[in-house]
């Protein structure tokens, strides 16, 4: 099949799809009194034929936050740029502080750090917050002095070292990983040998004979390295109260008991982009640090 | 077998322990509440006990806001955590594992379009978000018990996890269907069925062994990120005015999701669901790593650096 007509299939088919999605509060719940689960297709597809006929009056790109009425397109800025400026550098310095962390693991022994490492990636990201927000809290209660803000409480003092750390953090070491176990395998090629025969020192032969080698499979990986960063963005702008989409999604969709179908399906959208944005800086980046370790 | 392995297997075995018997283990009944008290001691100095009570002799792990034992509510719950990530766990790698063996087996091994890589944009929306959108709508306050919560949770985490499992199941096979012993045992005649038990089969059992340990630390990841958000484990309690969320079940994530903002104050109540959550998937974690340890070794070839 040629390119152009899988397309016409796909970006139809994950637009229905996030479609679906946002339908199912509507779809899935309990019958009155006490009746038992009930599926109600019709409402929910009354909801996407509401939005897809709002589309061209506009009325699709409103939403209710408490009694005011408000634009999407007129809110969406700020937050899209709070959530964007978190997933470029979630996964360009993430990614970065991975590979060379990962080569360094991969040629020394540094076992004290590897095991952290380790400990650390088998921690839901949750939790990972959770304990960098009870740290903070512990050192200002013995000592007095807060390091960073916890969370953001106000628009004037948002918390931003603490949930840019979580962010890295994450991706950084799931990167590290990859990378020292990729190197190690490479690291066993015939052509290293060959290399090390030939007298190059060794910090030439890992990043002109070795890393080379790595990128590929690292590039094979950016899909799941972007559905880290995204799925961190989630519970990291939530648990900080960032403003960011996420808040955005999660504070309108219900407001005063009523779904709003429009501002879900509209954050899905904004999340697709924000993915889409953060695997071109990725591959750009990658592309970049191809060119400067070719011979 | 490693020190890894049998340190997993020694807490893991602790954590089934007492999700089995925590209920008959409990100091108290899930029901005792302690009450606001006014106690003269032989000094004739008295004191108000009232909860939330810190960490002492009589409360091990203290209690939370409303007087309940801690300890009591997370042997409660163990058994809602535990069993229900292992039955999901299992059930994810036997349907998704048996998908996975057929496609790569009788599948063609079609090479990997370009376009495919195009649907990965759905990578963007979490997997969490998506169990959320489809159990919100009936998560608070249900009319269903909390078994049948339960399970209804796990059929729709089933459905999400078992084509993550297939695609790795048929990975695998694929990579087993072109070796030679198998191509031999064609040759000679031995048909599908033949083939896949006894050469497929136990090839991949230790797979399906880490996988199942795998898929175990995934849902309970789930299991903690949706209770972050307020869906738990058996539904969700909320009483209005200001929105308080409780868990029907005492589930562990739920314990975290429901106590997360006491690390200002009383911060007993938010560590000590947390840690008990953490020691649980570090054991599976240290099962996994061990696992891979004891199979992994045997040909791995060294650093020539």
């Amino acid at each position: 099949m040629p390119k152009a007509a899988q397309m016409t299939i796909i970006i139809p088919g994950i637009l229905l799809l996030v479609c679906l999605f946002a339908m199912m509060p509507v779809v899935l719940h309990f019958g009155p009194g006490d009746g038992g689960l009930q599926f109600s297709w019709g409402q929910g597809f009354q909801s996407l034929k509401d939005y897809i006929t709002g589309l061209g009056t506009g009325e699709s790109f409103t939403y209710y936050s408490g009694k005011n009425e408000h634009h999407f397109w007129e809110r969406i800025g700020s937050y899209f740029l709070t959530s964007f400026y978190y997933v470029a550098a979630a996964s360009i310095l993430g990614s970065a502080i991975g590979i060379f962390v990962g080569i360094y693991f991969a040629v020394s022994k540094a076992g004290w750090a590897k095991s952290i490492a380790d400990f650390v990636g088998a921690l839901p990201d949750f939790v990972i917050v959770l304990i960098l927000q009870f740290i903070i809290v512990l050192i200002a209660k013995e000592t007095g002095v807060v390091l960073f803000e916890v969370a953001t409480l106000s628009a004037d003092d948002p918390a931003v070292v603490l949930p840019l750390l979580a962010m890295i953090i994450i991706p950084a070491n799931y990167m590290v990983r990859n990378v020292a176990m990729q190197m190690k395998l490479t690291l066993t090629e015939d052509y290293i040998s060959n290399a090390k025969a030939k007298g190059l020192g060794k910090i030439y032969i890992i990043f002109y004979h070795g890393l080379p080698n790595v990128l590929p499979y690292v590039k094979g990986d950016l899909h799941k390295l972007m559905g880290i960063v995204m799925g961190n963005l989630f519970i990291v702008e939530y648990l900080f109260n960032n403003k960011g989409v996420s808040i955005l999604l999660f504070a309108h969709a219900f407001v005063g008991g009523e779904y709003q179908y429009d501002i879900v399906v509209n954050g899905l959208f904004s999340f697709l982009l924000l993915y889409g944005l953060g695997y071109a800086l990725l591959r750009a980046f990658l592309y970049g640090v191809g060119k400067v370790f070719l011979r | 077998m490693n020190k890894t392995l049998l340190v997993g297997l020694v807490v893991t075995g602790m954590m089934i322990f007492i999700g089995l018997f925590g209920p008959l283990l409990a100091p108290y009944g899930i029901d005792d509440q302690l009450k606001i008290e006014y106690i003269v001691d032989e000094d004739g100095k008295g004191m108000v006990i009232a909860p939330p009570v810190a960490p002492n002799a009589e409360y091990p792990l203290g209690t939370d806001k409303n007087g309940y034992d801690l300890l009591t509510k997370l042997l409660y719950g163990a058994k809602y955590t535990i069993f229900l990530a292992i039955g999901i766990a299992i059930a994810r790698v036997v349907i998704g594992g048996w998908i996975g063996l057929m496609l790569g087996y009788y599948g063609k091994g079609e090479k990997k379009k370009k376009g495919q890589s195009f649907w990965s944009m759905l990578n963007g929306i979490p997997i969490f978000l998506i169990v959320w959108l489809i159990l919100i709508g009936i998560s608070i306050n249900p009319n269903a018990s909390p078994f049948m919560m339960s399970l209804l949770l796990a059929v729709v985490l089933l459905i999400i996890g078992v084509p993550s499992v297939a695609t790795t199941v048929k990975e695998k096979t694929e990579v087993i269907r072109e070796k030679q012993f198998v191509q031999a045992s064609e040759s000679l005649g031995a048909g599908g069925w033949k083939i896949i038990r006894s050469h497929l089969l136990p090839h991949l059992k230790e797979s399906f062994l880490i996988l199942i340990v795998q898929e175990i630390i995934l849902i309970l990841t789930l299991f903690g990120q949706l209770a972050i958000f307020h869906i738990f484990v058996g539904g969700t309690t909320m009483y209005p005015d200001p929105a308080e969320y409780y868990s029907r079940t005492n589930e562990w994530g739920g314990l975290i999701g429901q106590n997360r903002m006491n690390f200002y104050v009383n911060q007993w109540i938010f560590y000590v669901p947390l840690v008990a959550y953490v020691a649980l998937i570090l054991g599976f974690h240290l099962v996994s790593k061990g696992l891979e340890k004891r199979y992994g070794t045997m040909f791995s070839k060294h650093s020539r650096l």
